[in-house]
């Protein structure tokens, strides 16, 4: 395919939007298409309630690769990213709380008031996330090798991880190997005896799956999320005006960089011929014709949904369709009066600084398994576990004065309910948050001026994740590398000439990371070229 | 000091037993020291009632290695398998499931059900085989290890690369989510009738404390199914006998190749010498003295009772402090006036000669687990039973019978209580349990037998109790079994080794460990490393 030729990539998350600009970078045309009136997907602003504006579904960014930031020069394109310090508070019901700065001496500060022990375990976890962190980043940015024939560059990628891998000597060599399968509940044990500890960092493993603490593999999760931030607790910045700010800035860049993008575009079939992909077709009947399709929306949707099955091999149809995808997150978002008033902090600006980063809402173990525990019958979690944001500290200008916006992922909500739809169990979604947050912020209910739910479903018809699953699919162990989507076809290409996948259901597919996108990018390029 | 050998078998398990037989094969002066009366550790049987014989903890056999069975020449000794026939699982609807070893009778029972999970069935288990062939060599081999540049490990891991390279596209797949998914995942794939999908996956969490949806147990999984397709037998079976038959024909075999064989010999302490096994003393304060030692019992007895922790490197000792034994098992064994009569299919027949598997549904296996997290044994358990007194009338008076219950899930650690206050309570509610499919089960008792982890520990000296020595999940499997670096039967100890089921391949009446360890003893005994002159 000659150079300046157009791409057509199917949905405008931050992937596609990563994937288009680095396209464009390689001399390609693309084009983005967004169903939606705005581009971002699961990186979007909205305005939920009169007044109050919030990152509507994700809160947090992944945060972006450094190369990713540093060659779109998202700060040029006003993105200013806001990163608390603590990054997280972790409060119990009775009162106490951790905190979770930046800075390892700190935190272990704040746990030394629960165990010296522990404090003493922090530092050394910290190091040890920090030691992987050469071989993780590695392996998240790298295309997954060719099991069949691998190509030289399949060896040199192999080789340079195995170097990486090799200076983490024996001990470490065996600890990755050891730590992958583990259940995070054994992992974390094998450092700290606090169970708030334990639960604030282990929620870290099931966050955004079908998974609970004693779930074998959720140790992989947390070192996969590790991989884009090291930091025990991950990244909690976020960008001024709401991750639709991010979005905005991705797609402004990509744009500077010849991609041209269209909101209100829905494709409603990748055209296929002959094996081949000759273009889209839009849900209002106009055809663009295309060489080359990206997809950035979920493998279950691009294959059932886009493509007309007849067109498929029916191993590779077998294998997305047993791709598992059903989702266990809902979102809530709360407009506020007041700042709510945690038990465990005095008001004053301590606490309003302490609230800037992250809540986590799962004081141990036991209670992250159960709320499990309740979704795996088809039942939203009696308890849920939540991580809150209060983004409206930092960054004012998302409510109206004096005002707050709280948003909660709420874990876990199952995508198939036992009994009844989603739109019946909205309401009572929403209440079990504010009753499970005044728990810990006894006049939270009575600040709340307005709400939005986000249900499974929602995610499946409003954002467009089949299933409801934020990650476009689990990250279980054998949805992961090589087999992320399905084995064989990891490589971002499909059995469909012209076809590729660039969305979060590609390897490494661990959250707002843009990983996804530029991995796939460089494949398309070498692939079209 | 009493008499000198050239090794110590520490525990007349099969395992240990398997060890000493090799060893003394290659001429090796060797005795094996059994705490109990019997030998079998686990695999044993007992007298339990008069005129009844119990396999009181392992109750079925299928994956003694064949090889063993050759070079030990066990049949001659004794060792006979009869075929345990096909499972058979009544449901509360008052239907049932009864897959029997006859295929084509199972497709037609399973066609009953649904049809399409009868074609699937048929794909399965042409798909099982392929696995089955990739990994068996794996459980006869000694580990790799990762982490060096050895030749001898590089070539390993090459040859375990290349066979993965020459399976199929789809072997490839369904290999890649055996080893990694959960076997309700797993199954799901393919079945859709509940009551199919919830007995095959009981076999993915024996031994382990996992519950069918926790990724990792579709390898237990496939590790149960290789039985079922070994080419020597086939099938599960019952040992003539009771298992503790086994036991006795591998001993058997061991004392004709010159082995010494002790029971009632506990072993205090391992006796070391400047960093060097060189012997044992008894807890009757006997001291024995050898040029190796090689235990088959579980790491926490062998480094952390055995030894002083001065005699470990820190960092050995805080992994065996991580592995993980978590007994999640009991036993019930039961000393029948009758046969029990179930309501889905009244009177006796020959779904009474296979195994009875309680698992109704993937929702009531899960639940069970759900109560075993949180420290309480389930409350509706699922059951494994096998009659093995129709098959083998030997081990119970004319017209009577035993029944021999595995029961998961029974949590070591409980969040109330001991088990001593439970035992009763936790027999109950298996006989309760029983009692709704087969209601003449409370008239028909004449002898109950209640074995709790706590029992398992105590008596069979298996930590935490549990049955596989700890447990299968993929961390603790391969070259991480039992510590990662020390996952080819040697310990830091020179000339200490370990050859019990805590080493690869893991659990279950396979004999491999033995085996594989006894490799390792005599490749060094050659290179001269043991033959320390320093303990005498």
């Amino acid at each position: 395919m000659p150079l300046g030729q157009r791409v057509v990539l199917v949905g405008g998350g931050h992937n596609a939007l990563v994937a288009a600009f680095y396209l464009a970078k390689g001399g390609f045309k693309p084009l983005v298409l967004e169903r939606r009136e705005m581009v971002g997907g699961g990186a979007i602003t909205e305005e939920f309630y009169p007044g109050f504006r919030a990152s509507a579904l994700a809160h947090t960014v992944g945060p972006l690769r450094a190369d990713i930031v540093r060659d779109m020069q998202l700060r040029r394109f006003s993105c200013e990213i806001l990163s608390p310090d603590p990054r997280m508070f972790a409060p119990t019901p009775e009162g106490r709380a951790l905190f979770f700065h930046n800075d390892t001496a700190k935190t272990a500060e704040s746990i030394a008031s629960f165990s010296e022990k522990d404090a003493v375990k922090y530092a050394q976890f910290a190091e040890s996330l920090e030691s992987i962190n050469n071989v993780l980043a590695q392996i998240v940015s790298m295309t997954p090798p060719a099991i069949d024939k691998p190509s030289p560059e399949d060896f040199w990628n192999l080789f340079k991880t195995g170097r990486g891998v090799r200076q983490l000597g024996k001990e470490g060599i065996f600890n990755l190997f050891r730590w992958s399968p583990m259940a995070v509940a054994d992992f974390v044990a094998e450092f700290f005896e606090t169970e708030l500890l334990r639960a604030a960092i282990a929620a870290r493993g099931i966050f955004g799956n079908a998974l609970g603490p004693w779930s074998a593999g959720s140790t992989a999760v947390l070192l996969l999320r590790a991989a884009a931030d090291p930091h025990p607790i991950g990244s909690a910045a976020f960008p001024r005006g709401g991750l639709g700010s991010l979005a905005r800035a991705l797609a402004e860049s990509a744009k500077e960089a010849g991609a041209e993008i269209r909101t209100d575009a829905a494709v409603e079939r990748i055209r296929v011929q002959g094996g081949a992909v000759v273009g889209v077709a839009l849900k209002d009947g106009e055809e663009v014709a295309a060489e080359a399709v990206v997809s950035g929306v979920d493998p279950k949707r691009t294959f059932f949904q886009l493509i007309d099955p007849s067109q498929l091999d029916p191993v590779f149809a077998n294998r997305i369709k047993n791709f598992r995808a059903k989702g266990h997150v809902a979102k809530v978002n709360l407009a506020l009066g007041g700042l709510p008033a945690f038990s465990a902090l005095e008001a004053n600006e301590r606490a309003l600084r302490v609230l800037s980063g992250r809540i986590h809402i799962g004081p141990d173990i036991d209670y992250l398994e159960r709320a499990f525990d309740d979704s795996k019958y088809g039942e939203l979690s009696c308890a849920p576990y939540l991580d809150v944001t209060i983004p409206t500290i930092l960054d004012p200008a998302l409510g109206p004065e004096g005002k707050h916006v709280l948003s909660a992922y709420v874990q876990f909500a199952p995508y198939k309910l036992k009994e009844g739809n989603w739109d019946s169990h909205r309401r009572e979604l929403g209440l079990r948050v504010i009753n499970t947050l005044g728990a810990y912020a006894p006049n939270l209910s009575s600040l709340v001026e307005g709400m939005q739910v986000i249900t499974p479903e929602d995610l499946e018809t409003c954002y467009g994740f089949t299933g409801g699953h934020i990650f476009h699919g689990e990250l279980a162990l054998d949805q992961l590398f090589t087999m992320r989507p399905v084995l064989d076809w990891a490589r971002y290409k499909t059995p469909i000439r012209g076809l590729f996948l660039c969305g979060s259901g590609t390897h490494p597919g661990n959250g707002l990371t843009g990983a996804s996108g530029a991995n796939a990018a460089r494949e398309i390029i070498r692939e079209l070229r | 000091m009493g008499q000198h050998y050239d090794a110590i078998v520490i525990g007349g398990g099969h395992n240990g037993l398997v060890n000493a037989a090799y060893l003394a094969k290659a001429g090796k002066k060797v005795v094996v020291l059994e705490r109990r009366h019997v030998l079998g550790g686990a695999a044993v049987t007992e007298e339990i009632f008069p005129g009844f014989f119990f396999s009181e903890c392992s109750y079925v056999v299928s994956l003694l290695r064949p090889e063993i069975i050759r070079e030990l020449d066990l049949p001659r000794h004794g060792l006979e398998i009869l075929p345990l026939d096909g499972t058979f699982t009544p449901m509360p609807s008052g239907d049932y499931l009864w897959r029997a070893n006859d295929h084509a009778k199972t497709i037609r029972e399973i066609r009953r059900h649904s049809r399409l999970d009868a074609e699937a069935y048929e794909e399965f288990s042409k798909m099982m085989v392929p696995m089955c062939r990739f990994v068996k060599p794996i459980l006869s081999m000694i580990p790799p290890d990762p982490t060096t540049l050895n030749p001898r490990d590089l070539k390993q891991l090459h040859f375990l690369l290349q066979r993965f390279r020459e399976l199929s596209s789809d072997e490839r797949y369904t290999l890649v989510q055996l080893m990694t998914m959960s076997s309700a995942d797993f199954l799901d794939q393919w079945f859709e009738t509940d009551v199919l999908k919830a007995t095959m996956s009981a076999s993915g969490i024996i031994g382990t404390f996992l519950g069918i949806r926790s990724p990792g147990t579709a390898y237990v999984l496939l590790h149960h199914y290789m039985g079922e397709i070994d080419g020597a037998f086939r099938s599960w079976g019952f040992s003539r006998g009771g298992t503790g038959a086994i036991s006795n024909a591998i001993g058997s075999a061991a004392r004709e190749l010159g082995a010494e064989i002790r029971t009632k010999a506990p072993v205090a302490k391992v006796l070391t010498k400047n960093g060097r096994a060189c012997g044992v003393v008894l807890q009757s304060g006997e001291e024995i003295s050898a040029d190796v030692v090689s235990s088959s019992v579980d790491p926490h007895l062998t480094f952390e009772k055995f030894l002083e922790p001065s005699e470990l490197p820190s960092d050995f000792r805080e992994s065996v402090r991580h592995y993980k034994f978590r007994g999640s098992s009991g036993k019930v064994n039961l000393a029948l006036d009758a046969l029990p009569n179930f309501k889905c299919l009244p009177g006796p027949g020959a779904h009474l000669r296979g195994a009875i598997s309680i698992s109704p549904g993937m929702d009531y296996m899960e639940r069970a687990y759900d109560d075993a997290k949180y420290g309480h044994y389930s409350r509706r358990p699922y059951i494994d039973m096998v009659i093995p007194s129709l098959t083998d009338p030997s081990v119970a008076p004319p017209g009577k019978h035993v029944l021999s219950c595995f029961v998961q899930y029974a949590p070591y650690k409980l969040a109330s209580g001991t088990w001593d206050e439970q035992r009763e309570a936790f027999g109950n509610n298996v006989i309760e349990t029983i009692s709704a499919y087969a209601p003449n089960i409370k008239d028909i008792i004449i002898g109950k037998q209640v074995l709790t982890p706590l029992d398992l520990e105590r008596e069979f000296g298996l930590t935490q109790g549990n049955i596989f020595q700890g447990e299968l999940s993929l961390e603790q499997l391969f070259f991480l079994r039992p510590v990662a670096g020390w996952a080819y039967y040697r310990t830091p100890i020179d000339n200490l080794y370990m050859c019990g089921s805590a080493t690869h391949p893991g659990g279950g009446i396979m004999g491999a460990n033995g085996r594989l360890a006894s490799q390792v003893i005599l490749k060094n005994w050659k290179s001269g490393a043991s033959r320390s002159k320093a303990a005498n």
